[in-house]
Parts: structure tokens; C-alpha cells; sequence
């Protein structure tokens, strides 16, 4: 893109867009150490994730006063005024995700008390990782203006689906093997499809960067593969 | 996780204009032309490298205040001012000020374009003749042609410098005013409606240069579009009826006036 002839817009977009990268590196880390939490069973990690989500929530208050003023005071049209509207949404989708990690960090104080659910922390684990990837994936996409990465985002939201399929069944064996393990089953449930909702803020994402670059909304559907919430063949 | 990061380490550069020194302060500033009360108490200061823009109606005092701070008032017979304006803590209104030099310190763009009928390079370089800013010719044409680049004039000029700057274009003799009054290096510029005869894309290379100019000195631009005035400056004023109605962050004017005649004029409810 050609820079604007008034420079100090240009400045005012990259200044929003930083922000943008700086909240979304904020999530991503509090992803990734929220399962390590999980994981070590590690209570002072998981106390200082919780803290740390006001940081991210206030980003999200800080880019918001910007996009105002940009409105504002620059009256933003096309490209402009589609980045600042993508902005917008891209914040709400990274507080949400940040809420995420904070609450994965705040059932793994309540699990650190458990027994444990064998395998469950390590598939947890590596979920989170697939997931910020695809986070990763969707900004990095956003900073450069990339459709195709963004489309290959959407598709990859798939895979985490089938993370959290495999997983609820997993949960749902544990249960039905012994009743005691269901309190931990139940905040492990909870933790896999909030990781797996993050996946799908990602992919919201990525339909932004799309809708950015080409000014329209992605047509076709998005491949889906959660199918927990779906009836079982045969007992309709 | 390393150290957590704090909200207070995040800045968005750029931003401080609050904490630059006051150039010029006016105090209970009242004018009058005639019997009519033009200008109503005013108090304002006006900061160091910043863009202060004064926005309001037709008539509400916005030029009338401008012209006050390098006394252009002086040159109207039935026009009289009371109150104090101070340029860096000495009051312009001394009579000690000679209004010549005043005025070389603190210039003015005019709204309809009025270049001397001189050639264009005689246009800019008239300032720093008569100041003696130059010491010979060669430093004279680096003025010159530093000035008219800066106006975003120069790539258009520059084979018929010797042409008369009444030939230009409205445009054109707007920006070569611009060159003009920069080159005596001001401390403050004062510009009224400076852009209203101008297309949009010189607008927004005037409006560039008013961006560059303020990291050397104030610039206080009266304009009637309040999209310019968000786009340009960091301080807007608002007046109404003679009144200051508000004084602010251009951000927070624009976003969240203070004063509900502000709130009506920039959404177009009061005019």
C-alpha cells in the first residue's frame, strides 16, 4: 500500500495494529503457560495467568479509545476504514480467547487438588499449542495482508475439532469407568472446548483478514468437525 | 513467564502534547469593534510545538481572536482589545513592541491568497532580505528552495522562478504564501482557512506541512472544516457567540466534548 500523504495517519494505523500484535502475543503466552499449569500443576503460574488477563482486557479498552479517535479525527475510508472495523473485531475475539486462558488457569488450581486423569493433561497440552498456532497464524495473516494463509487457518480449525472430539470421548470412558473421576472429567471438559472456542476465535479472525483483503465476507462454508453436539446415528 | 507486563508500559507515542511550555497565554482577552462585543473574555494558552485549531460559526470570534495574537487588530480603526496576551511571558500589547517585528515572529497564511506581485522567488525571498536572515545569494536560494519544497510547491515552479507568483494558480499562490511566511522563520504561524481555495490533494500536503511545521514552532489554524481541524491539530478551541465554549485535546473534543454546545456543533446540530 502507497503511505498516505498525511503521515501521521499512517502512524495512528500502525500504532492500532502494534497494539493489536502486542495483545495477541499477550494470549498466545497465556495459552501456552496456562497448560503448562495444567500440566506441572503449578499454582503460582496459574495465579499469575489470572493476573495477568487484566493486561490483556485493558489493551482491549486502549484499542478501542484508538479506533474511536481514528473514526474520529480521520474519518477512515476503504482499505482504511475496513482495517480499523477488523481491528475492532480481532480485539473482541483476543479478550474472549484471554478469558479462556485465565479460566483454563483457574480450573487447574481446582484439578492441582485432583488425582490426576491420566494423558489428559498432555492432550490438553498439545490442543493449546495447535490452537495458538492457529492464533498465530490468523494475526500473522492480518499483518501481512494474507488471504491464502487466512483461508488455510480456516481450514485448519478442523484438526482442533478432532482434538476435542477424541478428547470428550475420552473424558466421557473416564466417567463411565469410575464416578469419581467426574469432577476432574467435568473441568477438563470445560477447559477442552474452551480451548477449542478459541480455535474457532481464530478462524473469526481469519474471516476478518478475509474480509480485509477482499473487501467481502468468505462464501463457502467453513469445514466443520465438532460433532459432540450432534444426535447419535441410529437413536434419533 | 517473564516479568508480567504492565498497562503502564504500554504508550502510544506520540500523544504527550500536555506537558509542552505555553507559547503564547491570553487572559480576559475582550474585543470590541464599535459597540459591538466581539470577543468575550478569553483565556487560552496557546502550547509550544503544537497544532492549535480554533473551530466554531460563522462570527462566533474564532479570526477576530486569531488576528489579536499579532495584532492585526491594530490596522482596524474601530477595533479595540482589552485583556493580556503574552508571547514567551512579554506582552505583545506593550508599547515598547514594534508590530513589525511582532509579526515576524509571529506570521499569518491568509485565506484568499495575496502574493506580492514579484516573481516567485522574490515572493519568499523578500522576508529574509529585509530581516537579513541570509548572508549571501547562495544561502538566500537554499531559503527559497527550502521553503517552496516544504509548501510542496517546488517540483512545480522550479524551472520559472523568475515567473510572477500572481501567475500561478489558486492553489499554487496559497502554498507559495505558505513558503513565504516560513521563511522568516517564525515562532508561531497563524493561518486562516489556508486551505479553503485548495483541492484535496493539496490540501493534504498543506496539511502535511503543518504536521512537519510544528516540530519548530506553534501553528494556530482557524478553519470552518472540523474533519481538517481533527486531522491537523492536537488542541482544538471552540468558540461560539464570542465565547471560548471549550478548550481541549483535539482527541477528546472530537470524541467526547465536554460542553453540550461543542457536542452540537461537531455533529452538525447548531451551526
Amino acid at each position: 500500500m502507497e503511505p498516505h500523504i498525511r503521515s501521521a495517519f499512517d502512524k495512528d494505523l500502525e500504532g492500532v495494529q502494534a497494539l493489536v500484535m502486542k495483545m495477541g502475543g499477550l494470549v498466545e503466552d497465556a495459552l501456552l503457560q496456562a497448560a503448562k499449569a495444567l500440566e506441572t500443576r503449578d499454582d503460582d503460574l496459574a495465579e499469575r495467568i489470572r493476573a495477568g488477563d487484566r493486561v490483556i482486557d485493558e489493551l482491549e479498552e486502549l484499542v478501542h479509545t484508538e479506533c474511536a479517535r481514528i473514526i474520529a479525527l480521520r474519518a477512515p475510508t476503504a482499505s482504511d476504514l475496513r482495517t480499523v472495523l477488523t481491528v475492532m473485531r480481532i480485539v473482541a475475539s483476543l479478550e474472549r480467547s484471554g478469558d479462556y486462558a485465565k479460566n483454563l488457569a483457574k480450573r487447574s488450581l481446582v484439578l492441582a487438588q485432583m488425582q490426576p486423569i491420566s494423558g489428559s493433561a498432555g492432550s490438553i497440552t498439545r490442543m493449546a499449542r495447535s490452537v495458538v498456532g492457529l492464533l498465530k497464524d490468523s494475526l500473522d495473516a492480518f499483518v501481512a495482508r494474507d488471504a491464502v494463509m487466512a483461508e488455510d487457518v480456516r481450514r485448519r480449525d478442523a484438526e482442533v475439532d478432532q482434538m476435542y472430539n477424541a478428547l470428550f470421548r475420552e473424558f466421557l470412558t473416564h466417567m463411565m469407568e469410575d464416578p469419581r473421576n467426574i469432577t476432574a472429567c467435568m473441568h477438563l471438559h470445560f477447559i477442552a472446548k474452551n480451548i477449542e472456542r478459541v480455535g474457532d476465535h481464530a478462524t473469526g479472525i481469519a474471516e476478518q483478514v478475509i474480509y480485509l483483503v477482499k473487501g467481502r465476507m468468505p462464501e463457502e462454508e467453513r469445514p466443520k468437525n465438532d460433532v459432540t453436539s450432534l444426535v447419535p446415528r441410529g437413536k434419533e | 513467564m517473564e516479568g508480567p507486563i504492565q498497562m503502564k508500559d504500554i504508550h502510544i507515542e506520540e500523544r504527550v502534547v500536555s506537558d509542552h511550555k505555553a507559547k503564547i497565554t491570553a487572559r480576559g482577552v475582550q474585543v470590541y469593534y464599535g459597540t459591538n462585543h466581539a470577543l468575550k473574555d478569553v483565556d487560552v494558552d496557546i502550547l509550544a510545538g503544537t497544532v492549535t485549531a480554533f473551530i466554531g460559526p460563522s462570527g462566533c470570534g474564532k479570526s477576530t481572536f486569531l488576528r489579536c495574537l499579532n495584532r492585526m487588530n491594530d490596522t482596524v480603526s474601530s477595533a479595540r482589545v482589552v485583556g493580556e496576551i503574552l508571547l514567551d511571558g512579554e506582552d505583545i500589547y506593550d508599547k515598547r513592541v514594534d508590530p513589525v517585528q511582532l509579526r515576524a515572529k509571529v506570521g499569518m497564511v491568509f485565506q484568499k491568497p495575496n502574493p506580492f506581485p514579484k516573481s516567485i522567488y522574490d515572493n519568499v525571498a523578500y522576508g529574509p532580505k529585509i530581516h537579513g536572515l541570509t548572508r549571501n545569494k547562495a544561502e538566500l536560494d537554499e531559503v527559497v528552495e527550502s521553503c517552496l519544497r516544504k509548501a510542496a510547491l517546488w517540483n512545480e515552479v522550479k524551472d520559472r522562478l523568475q515567473a510572477p507568483g500572481t501567475g500561478l494558480s489558486g492553489g499554487q499562490q496559497q502554498r507559495l504564501c505558505i513558503a513565504r511566511a516560513i521563511a522568516t522563520s517564525p515562532e508561531v504561524l497563524l493561518m486562516d482557512e489556508p486551505c479553503s481555495a485548495l483541492d484535496p490533494i493539496a490540501t493534504a500536503q498543506v496539511e502535511e506541512l503543518i504536521d512537519e511545521l510544528r516540530s519548530q514552532f506553534s501553528v494556530v489554524i482557524v478553519t470552518h472544516s472540523m474533519q481538517q481541524a481533527a486531522r491537523v491539530s492536537q488542541k482544538t478551541a471552540f468558540f461560539h457567540l464570542g465565547n471560548l465554549v471549550e478548550y481541549g485535546e483535539t482527541g477528546q473534543i472530537f470524541t467526547n466534548p465536554k460542553d453540550p454546545r461543542t457536542e452540537s456543533y461537531i455533529t452538525g446540530r447548531i451551526g
